[in-house]
Formats: structure tokens, sequence, C-alpha cells
């Protein structure tokens, strides 16, 4: 078993967990927060490969940091839209947005 | 000499079309001006006929075939369209137009006051087309077409007053007896296709096939009983006779035109001019000559007791239609066709005689009537003709006809002369009763308006003597011993049958009918019960037209009705059941479709993982089987 | 008995264990963060597993990552999160699950979807590597930052731009 597979597998696990709380978790900040799990677990990968991959190099750390850079600007609107909808709609449920139904 | 009016034969059944279209477009906006198109297209049809005929009866008149409208094309084989002008089509034209005519005139009057009176005029110039097309027709298919499409006319006239049930089922019962003709003849017209050489159906070529003996045998008479079958459905011989009586629920005027010139005609027609067919196989002529005797009789006995003036009438047609068939099974083709064009006069003039009475009486039960004659002098005078026509006496036009079948009878079948003899003795008899009881004595009616009865308009009247004056002369045309019709249609020089003897009898058998009748309805010096109360039951058998309708009902009717129930219910709970099955199933996807169209963003998430688990699960698996294989 | 051979194998190297310890961490901290009924427990929770995840990426001789890990997510997005909650309903709390055949589903689908991703894993195979990122890390990274990448370097600065003028606009107070 390679090293890498540890890092791998959990980032599958830290990955799936992000994904259910994605899924079923009502609140949205939380939601929000679960993508944010599944981000960490995809930067997680990218840097053990950058370490253990095939060709190792420093891309894959850049690349997590452009990711990290991504997440950061998704959470900032991420919020913002958030707040608003709270505001006119004075819920912060997901199952209350269903406006995609119309 | 040229063929000149031939060659437009093709615009005597274009008029009626084209008053059949105008009257559609115009609808019921122009019932003042509807009959007018009516009687002038038919009018300008009676003309182009006239000529036609003419240009045939001229010296040299030659038979003109046009045929070059290719319609079905299929590999080497070609079916064309076309018209075809001989004297027996010729004079077809010329009763139907005529006959046609008189009726649109008459309806004039008849139909004055029906709010729907160019639609019915628009039917009649339908229904003179079709006839008029079916009788130019070139080849059988054509017919055919033609052929059909008089059998919807009919349903649409006799079901005119759809708002009668009676009128509603009669309708239904001439397309559906009719249609049982038709398929026979549709089965006739496939083995002919099948056989002949070439696939050629054209009449010419069907003649000369069954005439050079290329068809015969087996095949031949199954092929002429197939064609009879259809002329018996549509000419109402025995047994599919029972639609004609039952079509009396139709306006009087339509049962004039189906009785004298189109719908019944027609199955006569088919038979005359399909007649090389016939003349291939000995048997089938037996079987036609028969059925013509037995339907003549049948309907005669029928007709002795039935108490509406249009149903005596009625079965009078068939009775007289089973002379005409008679007389083309044992070979008098002239003599039929000569009977058919007499036969169409005054059965016309009758029809529009008591239609003028029911017009005036409201009432058809002729044992409710009585005494018309010095009220209705035209109607009864006429009458009186066209009476005296159909029973075969002499001069008038039906005693030249009709001994011109006996005679031919006499010569070759014994048997079936004495039949058709006794027919001429009952067909007097119930005519001598009918014009007793509904012109002469007292009046018997119930309802007032009998008191002041009056005669029709002229617009009614001028038709009923038209054919009366034709009821008298038609029978000039061919009397015995110059027989210039019969040598005319055939062509060739016919054969003499005619006796003096059997004249003598003809008229003695029809004076003798006409005698009984007076005495026991006229005069009544033999109580009009003599027969009736001494053998009940043979009076009930006529009276119930010796129970076919119910033989019918039970053996075929109700059997069907049971199995159609059977099929409903297989439709019903089977079929249906499927369809609906499968409506629920799709409504169910629909619902589940729905359900998942929640507008809930982690459902939608979801159904993505789950199919991109799918695919994954779909693709590892497929590696997997290719590592292990 | 290989097993205990492997055991005391893996446990003989000190960064194994610390793996250990920064795995368990991190997993535990993010399933607390789906187990916590209050919202903000949550969000501590999940702070746990980022910081973890900064150290196993020291771990794998990412030292400039795991810094600014530690700065963005760790600190920033998380306190982000928390005013979020603060500005929205803070009060509400997870309620239990509502809907069993979704939940049922998710379950499944996510069993699965681990369970192949965990074959593949296994089925994979990856050269050992002797590469060195540890020395100088920081300055390889800004190296290569601003000589290959350049371009999505500027184009992220413009990015974030955009996105911190969205977030204001989206979330300004309507005035009227």
């Amino acid at each position: 078993m390679n090293v890498i597979a540890s890092y791998l597998i959990l980032a599958a696990i830290l990955f799936c967990i992000g994904l259910y709380g994605a899924l079923t978790k009502r609140h949205a900040i939380i939601v929000l927060l679960s993508v944010e799990l599944m981000l960490n677990a995809v930067n997680l990968n990218l840097v053990a490969f950058s370490r253990w991959g095939i060709v190792p190099n420093l891309t894959g750390q850049i690349f997590s940091l452009f990711n990290m850079t991504i997440a950061a600007a998704e959470v900032g609107v991420g919020i913002a839209i958030l707040i608003a909808y709270y505001r006119s709609r004075g819920s912060s449920n997901v199952r209350d947005m269903n406006s995609l139904k119309r | 000499m040229e063929a000149v009016y031939a060659q437009y034969a093709w615009l005597v059944p274009l008029f009626p079309l084209i008053a059949f279209l105008v009257l559609l477009a115009i609808g019921r906006t122009a019932n003042r001006s509807g009959p007018v198109i009516g009687v002038i297209a038919t009018l300008a049809s009676f003309v182009m006929a006239l000529l036609v005929l003419f240009e045939q009866t001229a010296e040299g008149g030659m038979a003109y075939v046009w045929n070059d409208l290719e319609w079905i094309r299929a590999g080497d084989f070609v079916l064309a369209m076309g018209y075809e002008v001989n004297p027996l089509n010729a004079l077809m034209l010329v009763i139907v137009t005529f006959v046609s005519l008189l009726v649109n005139l008459y309806s004039m009057g008849y139909m004055k006051d029906d709010p729907r009176i160019t639609v019915f005029f628009s039917y009649v110039a339908l229904f003179t087309f079709s006839m008029l097309a079916l009788v130019i027709s070139e080849n059988i298919v054509q017919l055919y077409i033609f052929w059909e499409l008089v059998g919807v006319c009919s349903f649409l006239l006799i079901g005119f007053w759809y708002t009668k049930p009676e009128a509603k089922a009669a309708a239904k019962k001439a397309f559906i007896v009719t249609r049982i003709g038709d398929v026979g003849l549709f089965i006739g017209i496939l083995l002919l296709v099948w056989n002949m050489p070439g696939h050629a159906i054209d009449f010419t070529n069907i003649g000369n096939a069954f005439a050079s003996g290329d068809i015969s045998g087996g095949l031949a008479t199954l092929i002429a009983i197939l064609i009879f079958i259809g002329a018996v459905g549509k000419s109402g011989q025995f047994p599919l006779h029972t639609w004609l009586p039952d079509a009396m629920e139709g306006p009087t005027p339509i049962s004039a035109l189906i009785h004298a010139a189109t719908m019944v005609a027609a199955g006569v027609y088919l038979v005359a001019r399909t007649y090389p067919v016939f003349e291939a196989s000995e048997s089938a002529m037996q079987v036609v000559a028969i059925v013509g005797a037995f339907t003549a009789i049948f309907a005669a006995l029928i007709a002795l007791t039935q108490t509406d003036i249009k149903r005596v009438l009625a079965y009078s047609t068939v009775s007289q239609l089973g002379y005409m068939m008679l007389a083309l099974g044992i070979g008098a083709y002239a003599a039929g066709i000569f009977h058919l064009f007499t036969h169409a006069f005054f059965k016309a003039l009758l029809f529009l005689a008591a239609g003028s009475v029911i017009h005036v009486l409201h009432e058809q039960n002729i044992f409710k009537m009585g005494g018309l004659m010095g009220k209705m002098r035209i109607t009864g005078w006429t009458f009186v003709i066209g009476a005296l026509a159909l029973a075969g006496i002499f001069p008038f036009a039906g005693f030249w006809s009709k001994d011109a079948i006996l005679a031919e009878a006499y010569a070759s079948h014994p048997v079936l002369f004495w039949v058709a003899l006794i027919t001429a003795f009952l067909t007097a008899f119930y005519m001598a009763r009918l014009f007793f009881l509904v012109f002469t004595g007292q009046s018997r009616a119930e309802s007032s308006e009998a008191g002041h009865a009056h005669e029709s308009p002229l617009v009614m009247t001028l038709p009923m003597i038209l054919l009366a004056i034709f009821s008298i002369g038609a029978g000039f045309f061919n009397i015995p011993g110059s027989d210039r019709l019969a040598a005319w249609l055939t062509r060739e020089a016919p054969e003499h049958h005619a006796s003096v003897l059997v004249m003598v009898l003809s008229n003695v058998f029809a004076l003798a009918g006409i005698l009984l009748g007076w005495l026991m309805y006229g005069k009544r010096t033999i109580p009009q019960d003599w027969l009736s109360a001494r053998a009940t039951w043979l009076y009930r058998l006529s009276y119930r037209k010796f129970y076919i309708d119910e033989i019918y009902d039970y053996v075929i009717v109700r059997p069907l009705r049971v199995f159609g129930y059977f099929l409903h219910l297989f439709d019903e709970f089977i079929v249906d059941g499927i369809v609906r099955l499968t409506a629920n199933i799709t409504l169910a996807i629909g619902r589940a479709g729905t359900r998942l169209q929640n507008g809930q963003l982690q459902t939608y998430g979801l159904v993505s993982m789950l199919g991109l688990v799918i695919l994954a699960v779909a693709f590892v698996g497929w590696r997997f089987v290719i590592n292990a294989g | 008995m290989q097993w205990i051979d492997n055991m005391l194998g893996f446990f003989g190297s000190g960064s194994n264990i610390m793996f250990l310890v920064f795995a368990l961490l991190a997993i535990g901290g993010a399933v607390f963060m789906i187990n916590f009924t209050k919202v903000v427990h949550m969000v501590i929770s999940l702070a746990v597993t980022f910081i973890s995840l900064a150290g196993i990426y020291i771990l794998l001789q990412a030292e400039f990552v795991a810094v600014v890990q530690v700065l963005i997510y760790a600190s920033a997005i998380t306190i982000l999160m928390i005013f979020g909650i603060v500005m929205t309903n803070h009060q509400e709390i997870e309620q239990p699950l509502a809907r069993p055949l979704h939940q049922v589903l998710v379950v499944i689908g996510i069993l699965a979807f681990f369970g192949i991703v965990f074959y593949s894993v296994q089925q994979a195979v990856f050269p050992d590597s002797t590469v060195e990122h540890a020395v100088n890390n920081t300055e390889k990274i800004g190296m290569q930052l601003f000589s290959q990448h350049v371009i999505p370097f500027e184009l992220m600065s413009a990015l974030l731009t955009v996105a911190f003028i969205g977030a204001i606009i989206i979330a300004k107070r309507e005035e009227e």
C-alpha cells in the first residue's frame, strides 16, 4: 500500500461527509460550509499528488492555492446572496428555496 | 356515323354533381332557390341524355368508349377511368334523368315546408349523379365506386327525417342489408381482376373473355353468382329484400326515385351490364331466374295484406324487380330491360300519386282513406293509369313488357311461366284493393283534414300527368312483332316468342284479379275477411311478411348482438384496460417527474449524484469485466 | 503476524503517527459538523478540520499551502461564516430528518460513490517519489507563480475584485 493512498482515502472520506452535508442539511450556511469541506478534500488530493504523484511537482500546490482563492470568492458571494435572501424571505432554510420549480 | 353527343356523355352526371356542390356550398340560406338549381341541373342532364339516346337510336349509332384517364398504374397493369355509351346505358341515362327530373319537380311541392329542403335537393342531386356515373362507368371497379355512393345516398335520403327513430332504423337497415350484397359483388370483382386475362376489367374485355370461353365452368358460375348477390342486395331480391319496404320511411319522392330509377334499378342494370358473365354459366342463369320468380310471387303475396299505402307499392316493386330478374335469368335480356324501362314510369307515377295522397291526408294507412276520387281527380286518374299499367292490362305499358317476359318464360320454363302468371293475378288483385280502398267508397279518415282534402298543386300533378302519359305509351316502343327495342339493345335480330295465348292469358288473369278486388273492396259483395277469417294463419303469414324480419332477427341479429356484446366486453375491459394502463403508467411517470421537479436544490443534487454513481458503477464494472476476461 | 509487523512498521515512523492524529482530527471535525445541532458549533468544529488539514499539508511538504490554509479557511472563511450566521437567523437549529426516502437515497449514493473511489485508489499504483518540496518551498512557489502561472494569478486577482464588489452590491441593504 502506497503512502499516497492514505491521503487519497482521507480526502475521499472528507469529500463524502461534505457531500452528505450538502445534500441533507437544511441551513443554507451549513450547506455552504459542506461545500467548503468538499473543496478542501479536493485540495488535499492536489497537494498529495504534488508530493507523491506520478509526476511530482509544485503545480499541484499552486493549483490548490488558486482553488482556495476561488473558494474564498465563492464564500464571499454566497454569504452575500444568503443575506440578501434572508432579508427578502425571512428564512435561511434550503427547503424554502424552491423557486426553481417555477 | 361519328358519335358526337356520346363524346359529351360525361356531361350528364356532371350537372347533378355541380348542383350538389353548389347546394352544399350555399347551404340552408337558399331554401327558395335551392330546388330551382336542382331542377335546372337535372333538366340539363335530361336534355343531354336525350341527345345521347337519339344518337344511339339513329341509324348506325355506335357505342363509344373513352378511357384515357389513367387511374392506377402498378407494373404493367393499368386501370383506366372513363365512360362508355352504348344502347343499354343510353336508355338508362334517359330513364334516370327523366325520373329524377320529375321527382325534383314534384319535391318542390312535396317538400315545400321542410326547413332542410336545400339539403334534400343536394342529396337528390348527389344520388342522381352517383346513379348516372354508375350507368356510364367504363369498368367494373369504377362502377363499384358509384355503386357504393348510391348506397350512401340512399342511406342519407331514407334517413332524411332522422329525428324519426323508424327512419333512422330504416336507413341503417338499408345500408347494412345492401352491404351484405356489396360484399358478394366485391368478392366477385376481386375474382374477376384475378382471373381476367391481363387483369383487364373494363366491360368490353369482360364480355369478350366470357363470350369466348376464356373463363368458364365453375369459375364463371361463381363470379356470376357473386355479382348476382350484389344485385340481390341492391334490387331487393329475396332474401335481401327486407330493407326495401322499410325504406318507405324516407320522403315519398325518394321512394319514387329509389324504386323507379336509381337504387333498385342499379341491381338489374348490373346484371344486364355483366350479362356475358351470366350467359357463360347455365346454372347461374337458373339461379337468377329462380330467385327472380320466387321473389316476384313472394313479394306479391306479402303485398296482398299490407295496410300502408307505400308498403304495398314497395312490395310490388320487389315483385316487379323479381320479374326483371326472371327475364334476365331465362335469357330474355331485352324483355327484362324493357320491363325496367316501363316499370320506371308507372312505379314512379304510383309513388308520386301515393305521395300526393299522403301530402294531403298526412295518413298512410289505406283503411283510413277512401272516397278520394271526387276530391283529387288528377291524382286518382293518374293512379288508375299507373295501377292498370302495373297490373299489365292491355294496352298500358306494363302489359307489353310483362307480356314479353311471360312469352319468353312460356317458351323456355313452363313452371316459371305459371309462377309469373299467378303473380300477375296477385298484382292485379292488390292494386285493385289499393285503389278501391283509397279512392272509392266512404271516407274512413279519423282526422278532420280528410274532410277538406283537395288536389295537390300543379308542380306535383304535372310530373304525375307526364308519367301517366308514358305509362300508357311507353309500351309501344317494343310491341311484339316489331321488337325494335330488343333489336336495338342487342344489335341483332331477336327471336320471336310472341304468343297470342300468353297475351290473352295474362290479360284474363289480370282482369280476374281486378274483378276480385272490385268485388271485395269496391262493391263489397264478397266480405273483406272472407279468406282471412277462414285461413287466419295464411293471412297472418302474409301480413307479417312471412316472418322474414323476425327470422333474421332471431337467426342473425340476436346472435350477432350477443357476440357483439362479448366483443364489447372484450373491448371495454381488455383493450380499454390496456389503454388505460398505458395512460396510467404515463401519468405515474409524469407524477414522479413533477415530484422530482420540486424546486429543491438538494433533490436535484441527489439525482445528479446518483447519476454519477450509476455511470461510475457501469464504468468500473465494465473495466472489471475487461480485466477479469 | 503480518499485520502486527505492518502496524509496527507504520507506527515506527513519526510522520505516520502525525498523519494518523491529523486525519482523525479532520474526520472527527467533519463528523461533528454533521452531527451538531447548533449552527455555530458546526462552524467551529469545521474549523478544527481546516486546521488539521493544514497540518497534513505540512506533512506533505507544502508549508506555504498550509499557512494559506490556516489564513484563509481557518480564519477568514470561518469568521465570514459566523458573520453570515449572525446576520441571518442564528437561533435556528437543525431540525431532525424529515424526508426518509431522500435520506436513504443520499446514504446509498454516497456509500456507493465512496466504494468506487476506494476501489480505484486501491487499484492504482503510484511510483515512490524522491522529490523534495520542503526546501525553500515558499520561494519556489513564488518563482513559479510569477513566471509560469502569472496570467492565471492576475486573472485570480481580477476575480477576487469582482467577487468583492459583487458581494457588496448583493448584500447591500436596499435603501428605498
